[in-house]
C-alpha cells in the first residue's frame, strides 16, 4: 500500500497509470495547483540535470579544494618536521657530547704522559730541611750542593764521629 | 648506530690503556755503599756505576762496597721502607709525588742512634748522595736513585 507522498512522487514522474492515476486524481483537493506544482518540480529537475553535466569535471575542483586545504595545514605541520629532522637531535646531541668526551680524556692522558717522562725531568734533587742531633754529633755541620756536571745533589756532612772499621760489616 | 657505539667503545678503551701507561709504578734503590782505597774484593754495584765517576770526583775513593740496600716500588708514592746494614740503617718515608719527583723524609742511624735527618725531593733523573761518618780509613756513603 503506497503512501501519499509515494504517490505524489511517481505522479510527478509520469509513473502512475491506469486505475491508480484515477484514484490519486481523484484524492487531490486542488488539482490546478498540483498540476502548477508537478510543472515546476518538472522543470527544477530539467535544471539539475543541465547543472549536473556543468559540474562533470568534478575531479578537477575536488583536486584545487584539496590543494587549497594542503597549502592552509601546511605551516602547522612543517614546524615539527623541521625539529624531527634537524641535525642536532637529542640523539645525536648525546652522541656528540660522549664523543667528545672520550676525545677530551684521551687527548688528556696522552699530554700528562708526555709531560711525565721520567727520563726527560731536567730538575735536580733539592734537600729541603736536614738536622743532625747536636747532643750525638756536636761537632757535625752539613752543608748541600748540587753537581750539575754529573746531575747529582749532595748533603755533605762533616763532623760525625768517626767509627772502626768494624762498623762496614755488612 | 652500533658502528659508532663499538668506536666509542674503543676511543675509551685506548684512553684508559694510554692512562695507566701515564702513571707507571717507579722504584727508589736505597744503597749504604763503603767507600774506600782498598784492594776491590767485590765487583761495584751495578746501581753504582751510573755515579761511580760523580762518587769518585766527590770523595776521592777508587772503590765502592755495597753493605746494605733496599729496592722500593712505590705505587702511591707514600710508602716506607728500611735500608740496613749491621751497625747503620737508613729509614725512608716517601710523603708523595710533586713535580716529577718523591718526596723522601730520611734518617739516618747508627744502631739506635740518630745521626742524621732530612728532608728531599727525590729527582727521577737524579741521585741523592749523602756523605756519613769515616769508617775505618773509607766513609759511609748513603745514595738513593729513582729507577
Amino acid at each position: 500500500m503506497k503512501t501519499f507522498e509515494e504517490k505524489w512522487t511517481a505522479w510527478v514522474d509520469d509513473q502512475l497509470t491506469g486505475r491508480e492515476l484515477e484514484e490519486f486524481l481523484a484524492s487531490l483537493p486542488d488539482r490546478a495547483a498540483a498540476e502548477a506544482e508537478k510543472q515546476s518540480a518538472k522543470q527544477l529537475g530539467s535544471f539539475l540535470r543541465k547543472q549536473a553535466v556543468a559540474l562533470s569535471n568534478a575531479d578537477f575542483f575536488n583536486h584545487q579544494l584539496r590543494e587549497r586545504l594542503d597549502r592552509e595545514r601546511a605551516p602547522a605541520r612543517r614546524e615539527p618536521d623541521v625539529v624531527r629532522t634537524g641535525w642536532w637531535t637529542i640523539r645525536r646531541l648525546l652522541w656528540g657530547s660522549a664523543t667528545s668526551l672520550a676525545v677530551f680524556a684521551l687527548c688528556t692522558f696522552v699530554v700528562l704522559r708526555e709531560k711525565t717522562p721520567p727520563s726527560q725531568s731536567q730538575y735536580l734533587t733539592e734537600i729541603l730541611t736536614y738536622r743532625v742531633d747536636p747532643t750525638v754529633s756536636p761537632n757535625a755541620t752539613i752543608s748541600m750542593f748540587q753537581k750539575k756536571e754529573d746531575h747529582v745533589t749532595v748533603l755533605w756532612v762533616e763532623g760525625l764521629q768517626s767509627l772502626p772499621a768494624e762498623y762496614a760489616t755488612k | 648506530m652500533r658502528a659508532r657505539l663499538l668506536l666509542l667503545i674503543a676511543i675509551l678503551l685506548v684512553a684508559v690503556s694510554i692512562g695507566g701507561a701515564a702513571l707507571p709504578e717507579q722504584t727508589v734503590w736505597s744503597g749504604l755503599i763503603i767507600a774506600s782505597n782498598s784492594p776491590p774484593t767485590e765487583p761495584t754495584p751495578a746501581e753504582i756505576t751510573q755515579i761511580e765517576e760523580a762518587l769518585r770526583k766527590l770523595f776521592g775513593y777508587s772503590q765502592f762496597q755495597l753493605i746494605g740496600e733496599a729496592r722500593k716500588t712505590l705505587k702511591t708514592g707514600e710508602e716506607d721502607w728500611l735500608a740496613a746494614s749491621k751497625y747503620f740503617s737508613l729509614q725512608v718515608d716517601s710523603r708523595g709525588e710533586k713535580a716529577d719527583a718523591y718526596v723522601l723524609n730520611l734518617k739516618l742511624f747508627q744502631e739506635q742512634k740518630l745521626l742524621l735527618e732530612t728532608k728531599a725531593k727525590l729527582s727521577k733523573a737524579s741521585p741523592l748522595i749523602i756523605r756519613g761518618p769515616q769508617v775505618g780509613d773509607g766513609q759511609l756513603v748513603i745514595v738513593l736513585v729513582v729507577q
